[in-house]
């Protein structure tokens, strides 16, 4: 009986505490801004996120997209909007490469990272029939003779992994550009290119076809769905990375927003219905509080400049 | 069998069939819109497909794709302005038939062209999604170098008068498309520090521009009485002889447009100005050409309706978009949490037979709603041309504001309007300036990214048996064109001393 009674005072006080927790959140409406397309990733992202977030943020939820100049439109609809909780941008690298590559108006340092949510693993990858069992063996390959690899954008994560890994191994390959993933992977299937890299939500089709194979992780630990595969790391070469998937807002977020997300996102990472839909959309969860993550952008801003800056793309 | 029963099963269970014809009446509208590409109209219809269920969803943007490749011509033959990209060779010879009086018969050349061509392409689609899906597979940079080569080397024959003026045309368009981020470093080019830029100039906003802006200017220009054209207000389907004439134009522009379908990146804009081309080359009327030719009309109709069945094919077998058509397509594969690939007629077998039937049904439909809706469009041109121009500048700038929203948009379609009235008035062909614009992005970063593959070495283009191919075709399109004249007068010169010798 006694049991029973906690059960319903804990419900009750669980009960008013997101009444609380609704209330305190400073605006009925929270506008989630993304520069891809309808139906592009961090449109689907975002779509799927706001269909579970509104209730436990206390709050409605809509998507808007700002497209064109590769996030520049956003980043400049993010700094012209108020700092009271209202509006948030869907960060990925791109909005990162943007600011560098093209001087926008408004960059990401005009913007404060508020939370990440999930990250992409980059993996590398080869064609099923190809003779590379391992990282190794692609090493080899480009010591003897020219190595061929792929990244999907000029001006990427992936290429920038490349570059570090060329280094890292210390051989001489030459690093073929793209117009996106798909170009890429037609390339790889057919021989023309010794490896390429991508998520691994992008290789979903074809790695169940048995077309390609993953040789190694650029992730800190092996993934849970790739258990046999090494890290790039393990292989013997230190390049490590995270694709982010986050929230940025404007400059000057008020305490209680940042701490209502910060509530809110881990308990929405463990909601089973969320889950099972991310999971089916090959997302891992990997929630980075506020305070970490203006340091991790901070320094992915910094090792990308040097990266572009090297790699001669900016002055 | 099974897959007849499945598509039977969908289109029976569901409200594809409803969707497929709302897709047919939507599309036409959309791409009778100058400005609205097919993509456009597709990706309007996005956020009303997530609550239907899959089958439908990809059936009812399919439907509009064809619908929108049909619809593309209307305004190309009534007012001079491709609806659509790919419509852009229609002007040609529709146009000039419109000027004839002949408008009720080049609309109806064009649809049940277009008719012909998805049915063909769908049959394509169906039967061969998977050899053709292998013949991408075998596309390396070199080879997609030379297709572009290929392409552009039908300028040589496009040209009308002037070679030269013809390749300056060309250059100004390759110049535009060098505008944005870098292929291969990522810089940013020509943007002149506006981020507006940086993705470069689509290809639409100069066709706009160049074809209905500087028209408009043109007619604004032109002094004294308009010319009213006389469309007979009823749609005419050609005669038993007429139509067996068009067979060969008809079976040209959907070869092509299943191949340039199949490629990704070529589209519905190569696929009719290719067959626009060949069908003049192969044509036993090849003076009417320019003229009002109804083979002008047909072939390149066919053509892109083709291409509107045929792209499905390497989005299906790879899940690789060729097209910004296909790319929205995909994106309503993802909404409702399907993976386009090799394993999708595993997983998700009875939406794609659904998408077969559907398309089937938006086929046939595209005749009727077809129909059905000309009469309404043929009203519309014979307004007075006052009060249309202003409506068909109206049209074009809704129609491309609402792509991005961008006012900046707006400033490049009235420069390139602009340009198109000096081009015009010095008598420069726009069309290779398109194609220019369509294939400069594809031939540079695929010729640089060959280099990179090679390490500079030129010799890799002659290593690759695809690109040699093209590359020699291309060669063999240049020396023909270029010798054609000097053939014309050689012949008419023979004629004429046999006729001496008579005499």
């Amino acid at each position: 009986m006694k049991a029973i009674k906690a059960a319903i005072l804990a419900a009750a006080l669980g009960l008013a505490a997101q009444q609380a927790a609704a209330d305190d959140y400073p605006v009925d409406t929270v506008t989630l801004v993304t520069h891809s397309s309808v139906g592009g990733g961090s449109d689907v992202f975002l779509r799927e996120l706001a269909k579970y977030l509104g209730p436990k943020l206390g709050a409605n939820v809509i998507v808007e997209n700002v497209k064109g100049g590769s996030g520049a439109n956003a980043m400049a609809r993010l700094v012209a909007s108020p700092a009271d909780g209202s509006v948030f941008y869907a960060t990925t690298p791109t909005f990162i490469y943007t600011s560098l590559l093209s001087n926008p108006e408004a960059t990401y340092k005009d913007l404060e990272p508020l939370v990440n949510v999930f990250s992409d693993p980059e993996v590398i990858y080869t064609a099923a029939g190809s003779d590379f069992k391992s990282l190794k063996d692609v090493v080899a390959k480009a010591k003897e003779s020219r190595g061929t690899w792929g990244a999907a954008n000029p001006a990427s994560l992936e290429r920038q992994l490349l570059e570090r890994l060329k280094t890292a191994a210390g051989v001489e390959a030459a690093i073929v550009t793209h117009e996106g993933g798909g170009d890429m992977m037609i390339n790889v299937l057919n021989g023309t290119l010794d490896i390429g890299v991508g998520e691994v939500q992008e290789l979903q089709s074809q790695l169940e076809a048995k077309q390609v194979r993953i040789l190694a992780t650029f992730t800190a630990d092996r993934i849970a769905t790739q258990p046999d595969v090494p890290t790039v790391k393990e292989s013997g070469y230190d390049v490590v990375a995270r694709k982010f998937r986050g929230l940025a807002g404007p400059k000057g977020l008020p305490e209680n927003v940042i701490a209502a997300w910060e509530k809110a996102i881990p308990e929405l990472l463990e909601d089973p219905d969320y889950k099972a839909a991310y999971t089916a959309a090959n997302l891992r969860p990997e929630f980075i509080p506020h305070d970490e993550y203006v340091t991790f952008i901070d320094e992915f801003g910094t090792d990308t400049a040097k990266f572009l800056k090297d790699s001669g793309v900016i002055e | 069998m099974a897959m007849f029963s499945q598509a039977l099963d969908v289109l029976l269970t569901t409200p594809a069939v409803f969707f497929a014809i709302i897709g047919v009446a939507w599309g036409i509208l959309g791409g009778a819109l100058p400005g609205l590409s097919p993509s456009i109209t597709m990706a309007l219809l996005l956020p009303f497909t997530y609550s239907l269920d899959p089958a439908s969803a990809i059936v009812l943007l399919a439907a509009t794709y064809i619908g929108a490749e049909y619809g593309g011509s209307i305004p190309a033959i009534l007012i001079r302005t491709p609806g659509t990209n790919a419509a852009a060779a229609t002007v040609i010879d529709g146009f000039e038939m419109n000027r004839q009086g002949k408008a009720g018969l080049a609309l109806g050349i064009s649809l049940y062209s277009g008719v012909i061509g998805s049915l063909i392409g769908l049959v394509m689609l169906v039967a061969l999604s998977e050899p053709l899906s292998a013949v991408a597979l075998s596309f390396r940079p070199p080879s997609y170098f030379a297709l572009g080569i290929l392409g552009l080397s039908v300028i040589a024959s496009l040209s009308g008068g002037s070679l030269v003026k013809g390749l300056i045309a060309a250059v100004l368009g390759l110049m535009v498309a060098t505008i944005g981020t870098d292929p291969v470093t990522g810089g940013n080019r020509f943007t002149f520090g506006t981020a507006d830029l940086l993705a470069g100039v689509e290809p639409v906003l100069i066709m706009v521009g160049l074809f209905a802006v500087s028209e408009l200017f043109v007619q604004t220009a032109e002094q004294g009485g308009q010319i009213r054209v006389e469309s007979r207000a009823r749609i005419e389907f050609p005669g038993i002889a007429l139509a067996r004439r068009l067979v060969p134009a008809q079976i040209i522009g959907s070869i092509i447009g299943t191949f340039e379908g199949v490629m990704p990146g070529a589209g519905g804009t190569v696929a009719s100005f290719m067959s626009y081309n060949e069908a003049r080359r192969w044509s036993r009327h090849k003076e009417e050409f320019g003229n009002g030719s109804p083979e002008g009309v047909a072939a390149p109709e066919t053509a892109n309706n083709t291409v509107a069945a045929t792209a499905i094919i390497p989005l299906l077998s790879f899940g690789i978009p060729g097209s910004n058509s296909t790319a929205v397509l995909l994106g309503g594969f993802l909404i409702h949490g399907i993976t386009v690939g090799p394993m999708i007629f595993v997983k998700s077998a009875s939406t794609v037979y659904g998408l077969y039937g559907g398309m089937l049904v938006a086929s046939i439909a595209l005749l009727f709603i077809g129909m059905a809706m000309m009469g309404p469009c043929i009203w519309l041109v014979n307004r007075p041309r006052a009060y249309l121009n202003a409506f068909i500048l109206a049209l074009i700038f809704s129609g491309v504001f609402s792509i991005h929203q961008s006012l900046f948009d707006l400033v490049l379609v009235l420069i390139a309007g602009v340009v198109g009235f000096a081009m015009r008035m010095l008598k420069f062909p726009f069309l290779p300036t398109v194609l220019g614009l369509v294939l400069g992005y594809l031939i540079e970063s695929n010729y640089r990214r060959s280099l990179v593959l090679s390490g500079g070495d030129h010799s890799i283009f002659l290593e690759d048996p695809i690109a040699v191919g093209f590359l020699a075709v291309a060669a063999v399109f240049v020396i023909g064109s270029l010798l054609q004249p000097a053939l014309a007068a050689w012949r008419s010169r023979r004629r004429g001393e046999i006729r001496d010798v008579r005499g």
